[in-house]
Parts: C-alpha cells; structure tokens; sequence
C-alpha cells in the first residue's frame, strides 16, 4: 500500500488539488512557469531522493542526468525533427546510459568514489559540451526546441501529473520489500551480504531508475525552457537538488517533493529583496537545517498528522501515535 | 553422505602475517563445534573465508553439501545457507527491530510471498524480543542486538549457522540465555552451528567438538573435556597473562 492513512491520502489529495487549482485562481503566465519549473525540481528531488536518500549513497552529480535527458532533447528535436513526445523515454534512456557508466565501476566500491565520480561526469559533461561547441552550441546551447504542449497550463498539468505519477510508483517501491533492502543497505551493508542480499545490484538498480526519472525531468525542462544550455549541467544544480531533499525530509519520498516546491516559490517570493535575496535565502535555509535537522516538510506533516489523528480519536491512542511517530 | 561443510587446505596471508595456516576440518549436519583460540588467533579471518568476505589463498577448499563455494560472492555464500553473525554486533541501523528480522529473510528468498512479517515476530519471540518489535534498532542494549543478529540470522533460514563470538560482552545472565537459545535452535531445528569463543565457560556446556586455533593453526581438536587438558591449549592459554585466569577457571 503506497498510502499508510486515510490522512495521507487526504493531504496528498489536497495538495495536488491546490497545486491544480492555485493557476486558475491567479491566472498568469508567470505564476504557472514558477510552479511548472517547482514541479521539475520535484521530480529531480524526488529522484534524487530514491537512490540517495534510501541508501545513503550520497549522489553530488545528479544535473549529469540532468543534462544529458535535456540534451538528449535538445539534439533529437533540433537535429533530427523528432516528434518532441520522443524526447521523454530517449531521455530517460540515455540517463541510464551514463549511470551504468558511472554506477557499474563505483557502486561496488566502499568510499567515495561514487558520489566524486557523480560529480566529476557532471563537471565533465558541462566542459565538454563547451569543447565541441560545433556540435552543440557551446555556451549558447542549443536553441528552437519545440514545445511538448503548446498551451502553457496544458504543459503544466502534464509536468505536475508526471510527478505524481513518479512520486506514487516511488513511494510503493519505497515501501515495498525493495526499499527495505535500500534502507538497509544504509544502515551496514556487510550485514546485507551475510543475508544474502546482492548489495551491488540494488545500488546499481535503484540508481538506475533514480537517473530515468532525473533524465525524463531534464527532456520536461528542454521542452519547457525551448533551449539547453551547458549551465543544465552545474554543479549548483545537483546542491540545490540535494538542499530540497534535505528540507524534505531524507528518504520520506515525498519530503522532498514538498521541499522542492517550497524553496522554488521562497526563491520567487525573495525577489522583492533584491540583490539581498541570496543572503535572506541562505539565512533561513541554515536555520532551517540547524533547527529541523532531519527536514522541514515531511517531520512536519509527521507531527500534524499525530496531531490530528490524537484529536479525532480523543487522546485514547498514545503507543498508536507513538509508534506512528518512528514510522 | 558428504559433512555439511568440508575445508582443506585454508591459508591466508595478510602482507607478512600468516593469519590462518592449513586450516582443515569437516563439520557433519546437526553438530554444534566451537572453535576456540585466543585473541588474534585467526577466528574471525576463518570465518570471513568461509563467507566469502575476503578471498582465501590459492589452492584451497571449501565445499558446502559437496559444493565448492569458493570465489563466490558472499550474498551468493549466504543465500546457499550459511548464514552469520559479527563480533561486534552490525544491525541495520535506522531500522526498527521487526524490520531487521524481515531484511535477514528477504536475503535468501527460500519462501517466496511468505508472510515474512509473521515469521519475523516469532523469531523475535523465540529469541526474547517479543514486544520491542517497532523499536529503532539502535536503542536496543548490547544483548538484546546479540538476540536480534541471531533471529536475524535465523530469519534466512541457514544450513549451518556461524556465530562470531556471541558471549562478548555479556554477562553470566545473558550468557545462560543465549545458550539456552543456541541449544533450543540446534534441537528443535536441527541446526548446525559454529561458534568461536575464547572464553571457555559457557562455551564448553554447548559445544560437542572444539577446533582449537593459535596463530593461526590448528593445535588441538576434539570434545571439550579433552581440549581443556590439551597440554598445546593449556600452554597457549597460560602463555597469556590476560587469559591465564579464564582457562584456569575452565580447567
């Protein structure tokens, strides 16, 4: 069951739904970039935080899956005509592509090699797409990719159907006997081998499925920006990615979904503070990670779900509640 | 019929250090063995040959039921039916009890679609844990992780099951509780058990055979009365200030 409560199933109902009507209350094309774009980074969160969150694998190069999705986008669609709908599995496949490439060599490794290999194909990746600027535009880019949906708010709906789309086949993963392993693989991994748990494989496994979805939101970013440029690649992308799942929640799945969209919107919101809005966005984001180390979001609802849960039955289940708060 | 586990030949260097030395011995289905040896005498080395965590040196044997486990992987070693544990206990942290049971199990796969859950809670039954089933796992007490690494062990349901020194730390209380276990294992399934042990006490009242190690070789073998007047384990146990008092007790 990808839904543990009713309560659960609530708020995932009213958020999608606020996240539906919110465009339509406020009809502006501005509005609905920002949360088309919120919408993406939570899909790269959210992947990001199935391999890496579960298995504490740390991963600082998830914009290499990133990249190569959008370019992948970007070369089928200008190069080739390709119908735009392409770009999406070729994105996803050429995702999984590179993390084999990355994966198969690192992840049997003890240490960091995986998360510095993760970080370098990125670094890599970007100089190279400067390197052969003839063949992919160098700092421009690639430019005159055709949108997937013409209507902006179609475009919207569909990013925001994709990512509760990968969120619930996550989350079910995440719960099933499969990210009991991953989970456990965090927790001591020679403990895993003596169960007879090939540790390699589920790594390697999850990562892939990890890089698909990331590739899959990269292809959704080129459609939506209409260009890719070799910025896609950065490492900042993969530290903000790795900022939201932390506000998330590590490893909740759906945290960082939820810290995805609220550190777009603080970011939209900061605006107003001009050039002192970096400094106003690091400041809460320290004090957020100082006094809610294990997260914002996904803590949060924890706590409020207690809450209610404790208010409908009258204050009858205690060991209940305590129980659900481990969970 | 072939001894459950047959070893020849067994040797491991680590750089200048001849860890373990012509290591043999056959272990029959159904016998619980002790091997026994000081500190650093080559006991956890053996076992992390046998499971596979580091490779052995050329020319050996290891056979499991007549089948050379050698040079597999130990997920490959653990899901053929060794199952074991460590000396300084390893849980899944962050997990809760339960679901460290259910991870032991999931490993082997031998009951696929089984209700793993239910199989778990009766492990932690058997091994007095009852009741702590949704506790994090690291909050547990030093003997409680020592039961739970055993049910977590069982949980894969093991041929032959090897126990890394499953007394330390514990006191006489616990000590007579998890023999009490190890003993209710072997008879009511049958197990076959390995474990290593320098202290002689309770591990005498267990065990039907000793294999007993010193730098790395076998000095003596045989059942535990013999092996306490070995004079080879007399003179590597009395050699040792730190353990002359413990021998000398089991003696």
């Amino acid at each position: 069951m990808i839904l543990r409560h009713r309560l659960d199933l609530a708020a995932a109902c009213a958020f999608v739904g606020a996240m539906a009507i919110l465009p339509l209350v406020f009809p502006s094309n501005y509005l609905i970039g920002v949360l088309t774009v919120s919408a993406i980074y939570g899909i790269w969160a959210v992947s990001w935080d199935f391999m890496s969150g579960l298995t504490g694998r740390e991963n600082f190069g998830h914009s290499l899956f990133i990249g190569v999705g959008a370019y992948t986008a970007g070369f089928l669609n200008t190069s080739f005509g390709a119908n735009p709908w392409w770009s999406l599995p070729a994105g996803m496949l050429m995702a999984v592509l590179f993390a084999l490439l990355v994966g198969l060599p690192t992840l049997r490794l003890k240490g960091p090699y995986f998360a510095l290999a993760m970080l370098s194909g990125a670094v890599i990746m970007q100089r190279l797409m400067l390197i052969f600027w003839e063949h992919t535009g160098g700092e421009e880019g690639i430019n005159g990719l055709a949108p997937l949906i013409k209507s902006q708010l179609g475009f919207y709906y569909f990013v925001l159907g994709t990512l509760v789309a990968i969120t619930a086949v996550l989350l079910a993963l995440a719960r099933s006997h499969w990210g009991l392993i991953l989970r456990a693989i965090r927790g001591d991994e020679a403990t895993c081998q003596a169960a007879g748990i090939n540790v390699t494989f589920y790594k390697i496994a999850s990562l892939v499925i990890s890089a698909a979805f990331a590739g899959a939101g990269g292809a959704m970013y080129a459609h939506y920006q209409l260009q890719v440029s070799p910025q896609l690649f950065a490492v900042v992308t993969s530290i903000t990615i790795i900022t939201m799942v932390y506000v998330g929640g590590m490893g909740t799945i759906y945290g960082p979904v939820g810290g995805a969209i609220l550190l777009v919107l603080l970011t939209e919101l900061l605006r107003r503070f001009g050039e002192w809005r970096l400094m106003v966005y690091s400041c809460a984001l320290i004090l957020i990670l100082f006094f809610l180390p294990t997260g914002l979001v996904a803590p949060l609802w924890k706590r409020l779900r207690g809450f209610l849960r404790r208010r409908r039955a009258g204050t009858l289940v205690p060991v209940a509640d305590a129980m659900e708060q481990q969970a | 019929m072939t001894a459950l586990l047959a070893v020849a030949n067994l040797n491991k260097h680590f750089g200048g250090l001849h860890a373990l030395r012509d290591f043999a011995c056959t272990i029959q289905r159904g016998e619980i063995v002790g091997i026994l040896g000081p500190n650093g005498a080559g006991k956890t080395t053996l076992y992390n040959l046998l499971t596979g965590f580091i490779p052995p040196d050329p020319g050996a044997r290891v056979a499991l039921d007549g089948r050379s486990v050698l040079g597999l992987p130990p997920h490959r070693i653990a899901s053929l039916g060794i199952s074991r544990t460590f000396q300084l206990c390893r849980p899944f942290t962050g997990l809760t009890v339960l679901e460290n049971v259910v991870v032991g199990a999931l490993g082997a796969q031998r009951e696929r679609g089984a209700d793993l859950h239910a199989r778990g809670r009766e492990l932690l039954q058997r091994v007095g844990l009852a009741g702590r089933e949704q506790v994090p796992v690291d909050v547990l007490s030093y003997g409680d992780q020592r039961r739970l690494e055993i049910a977590r062990a069982l949980a894969a349901r093991p041929r032959l099951l090897l126990l890394d020194e499953p007394f330390a730390g514990l006191g006489s209380g616990e000590m007579a509780d998890l023999s009490a276990l190890i003993r209710q294992v072997h008879a009511q399934e049958g197990l076959t058990v390995v474990l290593i042990e320098h202290k002689l006490r309770e591990f005498m009242s267990l065990v039907q055979r000793v294999i007993a190690l010193d730098f790395g070789a076998i000095i003596a073998e045989g059942t535990p009365e013999a092996i306490v007047r070995d004079p080879a384990v007399i003179e590597a146990y009395i050699g040792r200030d730190a353990e002359a008092p413990e021998a000398a007790h089991a003696a």
